[in-house]
């Protein structure tokens, strides 16, 4: 059951992106107001903005948190064609006093010709990279070799995708068996249908990135990507938001089939599809366990997936922007049988089933 | 409003037609101008000065005014002008100061009309006035303003702006006398062509140099100006002090600012450098353009609407050496393509919803999608002017909180911390684990722990109860299966096991009644071996030194154990996980080394069926004669494992795989332990459990991870008295023989952890500096500082 709490964010354009930090305690927003904004949470559970400040000359479309290991460090990434990081700086003045903390920018990513759509940093045994894909199709990986010094960063590679970019998600798998490897999406609305999710994996041999399989059904724009967070599991899941929510399994082959050093084949399955948003979805996020999976489309709710035990996705919640009922009209094709208002339970047992609640 | 009407007539009341198109140019272009006809366009650069037609399909050279041999530098044009009210005039201004008019009626091939040499250097911008025939005006790279009558040899008056350079001069609309002018320092002047002793008003526009401005064609008292400073500011000049109306933020240095017709808050601005692109704004929406055009491969140099009330066409000159024409309705449009939404899950289920006001107000009535979102927006604008305007848009935040108990991570959290991984008899840490499950409504973990409890102890120690209560996926794969095996079958199986496992796995294969001998067969088995019924642990801690026992502490201390589960194995402490070794080969060389905590209890559940034999025999004889070993179940137990942390509860995989230890740990490879382990330290510390993790850490049997703690560890301590560094123990120095650290309060040498205030640097045991502070703020070594703690 959910409890929505509104922000009063007073930014003074559309907000591009939410991020939770590592330990879910701070919270960044980006703006077309080219601000960033930090909020961390009271003991109280409210969320106060203690960092406001303007970021770039141009829209931000996206802001992301490093590992805390690397320090209180922010990336940013703008319609401007910039990608910037930031950090925190902590010491005693007078902004400490009033509640506010200080950021400073220590790099600027300058190597774009057209806006940077999404930026992200990679997954933190792979040490302090990060990934920006742009506008004119070319996902840059770049690295801090020293982890103390957050002002230098160094251009790894530019993997070129052909078509113009618009999110990218590192594989979060902590296992030696994955290689890193990294998902890109492209918003490219030209009527030529080419497949619009590549995958790129990294190879040991030959040190660089090549693509290891692309979604050929995926034919539409594509709006966000997303990893789930891999716990464990010999496989991946990945989550797309095109005009609908999809879900695909990527297994990889085992490697001894394969050729030796080429990149891993996927069996690549489709487990769910979803246009249950009846509209362009854009977003998906994946909780923390990689178990259920948010969605928030043009009907301006947020749906909530889960699997069963047998690997049947069903929605097990809608909740509607403004936290007013959802409109029973607007659920068809819902799995959930309950009409009118109601916000199910998230189930946390093994044997998710979708119980409705009334919800006040 | 005459020449409204003369405009409407030259549109010939058809409407414009055409289509996005460019051409090539033999030469970069510096700046366009359109002919009032808005069919004609003159195109000036270095080396290029030509007249385009514009056609429906394509544009057609019309004119080349660059004639003669020699190419003269009246010819290298930085701007050009053509006028509106007469078809046949133009003036261009050259990189060499000269303003040259040009007269497109004259019969002979060199158009050229009248050379005004007056200026000393560049001229940047030439203008005619809006309605006066033979009024122009040039502003200069020399600080100075000249206006010319055509039918004059030299210029009529003269303005000097008292400053470096004038980048741009624009004759007002409306006010007949008026004109700005815009310069470098930042500054922008109002004039009156009259009086050209000193400017009617000067303000600051910009930081840095104002490259450019346009008054507002319909609005008599707005102007927009734009800056090397990425800004377009809109300002409003009828008041007393011109006041900022509008602040639009681009993204580089804006070279040329023009308002598009019939669009009142539009504009189109072009950049100097970097950017190629030319965009469209609504002022009152400052920071998303509103279209943008991306056709040009290098700087955009001029920007010019086709035509005064032609809102769809626009035309542009670049250092790409081409020419374009723009449909607005195949601009990209930025807002369009912006994600509205944004959304991200939080580690305790919540979430973080933002999005656009429009899609989540109550009563949207928003239509469902229909394949094109890409509707222009002008056209709406344009169906109904008076709408008001819908293109500033906000968002709402909002985190939805996942309620308590009602399904968040909390499960998570409490399951890592009362969970026993280690420690105690293997029954006893399945049975606490299954309760903690239990009680956390987790059922089928609750279950599995208790399964496992039955596979790998001796059945006596299970409850009756909780086998009743196995009703799960366990109880009708995993005992049927059981009982249905044939001895025989088994026996190939078990014969690489080794040697322990297998002495173990006859025991338990016998029947209950041989129980008792075949037990001290494997007791004598073990004789043989190690001398003893001690486990293999006992040797690896027989070859510890003493001296760590004093100030280490021992997890398994801190569970009382019940008398019953008192078997000799556990008299000896394990110290074996907290040696203080590095991770090196000899700490993993044997494998029958375990450095496994429950490892140990292998034995005393191999020893238990002697003790409780009745038990067995009178309540669950049935199901436990034909018992199979532990073996057996190991490949249904790595199935099970795996299918946790393919479901996302790599807590249950990773506890089990502590918990059994060697029984299970071979049979999953290295690699995916790995990862689970990693996984699970990661979740871990996202959620702060940092003792858990290290326990987590500390109990793991993969090098890789058992190493992730003692990195960077060595504390460097230096002795108080002498300075010298301290090597071989931390309280004692070996230069000068004194105790290094004293508690403050007991006056002993602490061992452990030492606290001290960084102020005066006395300290002590922390239990007794905690103690001691609750009762005063003075140090308690007596020297008068107000100690902190923290």
């Amino acid at each position: 059951m959910f409890v929505a709490r509104h922000i009063a964010a007073d930014h003074k354009d559309l907000i591009h992106d939410v991020s939770f930090d590592f330990h879910g305690r701070r919270m960044a927003t980006c703006s077309s107001d080219q601000s960033v904004k930090v909020w961390d949470k009271s003991e109280s559970g409210d969320w106060h903005c203690t960092a406001s400040w303007k970021t770039h000359s141009g829209s931000v479309w996206r802001v992301t948190w490093a590992h805390p290991e690397f320090g209180q460090v922010l990336a940013s990434c703008s319609f401007d064609r910039t990608a910037a990081v930031w950090e925190e700086i902590v010491g005693e003045s007078n902004d400490k006093l009033r509640g506010q903390s200080h950021w400073v920018k220590r790099t600027t990513l300058v190597d774009s010709r057209t806006s940077v759509t999404d930026v992200k940093f990679a997954p933190k045994h792979m040490g302090l990279m990060l990934a920006t894909c742009s506008a004119d199709g070319i996902v840059r990986i770049y690295e801090a070799p020293d982890v103390m010094n957050l002002s230098q960063w160094s251009l790894q590679h530019e993997i070129s995708c052909k078509l113009s970019c618009s999110c990218i998600s590192w594989n979060p798998s902590s296992s030696r068996a994955h290689s890193p490897m990294i998902a890109v999406g492209s918003d490219d609305s030209s009527p030529n249908a080419m497949a619009k999710v590549q995958i790129f994996e990294y190879n040991e041999n030959t040190r660089k990135y090549a693509k290891a399989e692309t979604l050929m059904t995926v034919t539409d724009p594509v709006h966000d990507i997303a990893f789930a967070p891999n716990l464990g599991r010999s496989f991946h899941i990945l989550a797309v938001a095109t005009k609908d929510v999809r879900i695909f399994t990527l297994k990889p082959v085992r490697k001894e089939l394969t050729s030796s050093g080429g990149p891993t084949k996927f069996e690549i399955h489709i487990v769910a599809q979803f246009d249950n948003h009846n509209s362009q979805v854009w977003r998906v996020s994946w909780n923390i366990t990689g178990t259920v999976l948010a969605s928030s489309g043009d009907d301006g709710c947020v749906r909530l997936w889960k699997a069963n035990y047998m690997d049947n996705w069903k929605c097990t919640g809608i909740l509607k922007g403004n936290g007013s009922p959802v409109n029973g009209n607007s659920q068809q094709g819902n799995s959930n049988p309950s009409l009118g208002s109601n916000i199910p339970n998230l189930q946390n047992s093994l044997n998710g089933s979708s119980s409705g609640r009334k919800h006040s | 409003m005459e020449k409204m009407s003369r405009v409407t007539t030259a549109l010939g009341g058809s409407a414009l037609t055409g289509r996005t198109m460019h051409c090539h140019l033999d030469a970069p272009a510096n700046a366009i101008s359109v002919c009032r006809d808005a069919a004609q366009v003159v195109v000036a650069g270095r080396s290029i000065f030509k007249i385009y037609a514009i056609e429906d399909e394509q544009f057609v050279e019309k004119l080349n005014l660059r004639v003669g041999r020699k190419p003269s530098l009246n010819l290298s044009c930085a701007d050009v002008v053509w006028h509106q009210m007469d078809e046949n005039l133009l003036a261009t201004a050259a990189t060499n100061g000269v303003v040259v008019t040009w007269n497109l009626g004259r019969p002979s091939r060199n158009k050229q009309d009248q050379l005004f040499t007056e200026h000393k250097r560049t001229v940047n911008k030439v203008c005619f006035h809006p309605t006066e025939a033979h009024v122009l005006l040039s502003g200069s790279q020399d600080g100075f303003m000249k206006c010319f009558d055509l039918r004059r040899k030299d210029s009529v008056s003269t303005f000097s702006g008292q400053s470096e350079s004038v980048r741009d001069v624009q004759f007002s609309i409306r006010d007949y006398f008026t004109f700005a002018s815009t310069f470098e320092n930042g500054n922008v002047q109002l004039w009156d062509i009259r009086r050209p002793d000193r400017c009617e008003r000067m303000f600051t526009a910009h930081n840095g140099p104002v490259f450019c401005c346009d008054w507002h064609p319909e609005d008599r008292g707005w102007l927009a100006t734009g800056g090397r400073d990425k800004m377009v500011k809109v300002w409003d000049m009828t008041t007393h002090r011109a006041k900022e109306v509008h602040c639009v933020q681009t993204i580089a240095s804006v070279a040329r600012v023009k308002w598009r017709p019939e669009c009142r808050h539009h504009l189109a601005t072009c950049s100097m450098m970097v950017d190629h692109n030319i965009y469209v704004w609504d002022v009152r929406r400052p920071f998303v353009p509103a279209a943008m055009f991306e056709e040009h491969r290098d700087v955009t140099t001029g920007i010019a609407w086709r035509h005064p009330h032609d809102p769809s066409f626009l035309l542009s000159g670049s250092k790409d050496s081409t020419l374009c024409q723009h449909l607005f309705r195949d601009a990209s449009q930025p807002v369009e393509r912006a994600n509205p939404e944004g959304l991200c899950y939080g580690l305790f289920g919540d979430l973080a919803f933002a999005a656009k006001e429009s899609l989540v107000a109550t009563e949207s009535g928003r239509k469902p999608y229909a394949g094109d979102r890409r509707h222009p927006i002008f056209f709406k604008r344009k169906l109904d002017p008076a709408e008001p305007f819908v293109g500033l848009a906000s968002s709402a935040l909002s985190v939805f909180e996942i309620e308590p108990g009602s399904g968040s991570m909390s499960w998570f959290v409490d399951t890592a911390e009362r969970y026993a991984l280690a420690g105690r008899p293997l029954a006893e840490l399945c049975d606490h684990n299954a309760k903690v499950a239990r009680e956390l409504g987790r059922n089928q973990v609750a279950q599995t722990w208790t399964m496992l409890r039955i596979i790998y102890c001796s059945p006596g120690l299970a409850s009756a109860t909780s086998l009743n209560h196995s009703v799960g996926k366990g109880s009708s794969c995993g005992l049927p299966l059981m009982n249905s095996f044939n001895l025989k079958d088994m026996a190939p199986g078990l014969g690489s096991e080794t040697r322990l496992d297998r002495s173990k796995g006859d025991t338990r294969s016998d029947t209950v009644l041989l129980d008792s001998s075949a037990t001290l067969i494997t007791n004598e088995d073990n004789e043989e071996t190690e001398g003893s019924d001690v486990p293999a642990d006992y040797l690896l801690g027989d070859v510890e030194g003493e001296e760590e026992e004093l100030y280490l502490l021992d997890p398994e201390h801190a569970h009382p154990e019940e008398p019953e589960y008192v078997l000799p194995q556990e008299a000896f402490p394990l110290r074996h996980e907290i040696v203080d070794t590095p991770p090196g080969p000899e700490h993993l060389q044997d494998k029958a080394d375990s450095p496994h905590v429950s490892g140990s209890e292998a034995d005393a559940a191999s020893l238990a069926p002697v003790d409780s034999s009745f038990s067995l025999i009178s309540i669950s004889h049935a199901l436990y004669d034909t018992r199979l070993p532990p073996d057996f179940f190991s490949a249904l137990v790595c199935d099970m494992l795996r299918f946790y942390a393919e479901q996302g509860d790599v807590q249950m995989a990773v506890s089990v795989l502590i918990v059994l230890g060697e029984r299970v740990r071979k049979d999953i490879d290295e690699q995916t332990q790995e990862h689970w382990y990693t996984s699970y330290i990661d979740l871990l510390q996202r959620f702060c459990l940092w003792n858990v993790s290290n326990q987590v850490v500390k109990l793991s049997t993969s090098r890789a991870i058992s190493c992730l703690n003692q990195a960077s560890t060595t504390l460097h301590v230096n002795c108080s008295h002498c300075k010298r560094p301290m090597s071989s123990r931390g309280w004692v120095c070996d230069r000068c023989h004194r105790c290094a650290s004293m508690c403050a309060v007991c006056h002993h040498v602490v061992k452990g952890l030492f606290v001290w205030c960084q102020g005066c640097s006395h300290g002590g045991h922390l239990q007794h500096i905690m103690k001691w502070l609750e009762g005063s703020s003075h140090c308690p070594a007596g020297c008068g500082h107000l100690c902190e703690y923290s």
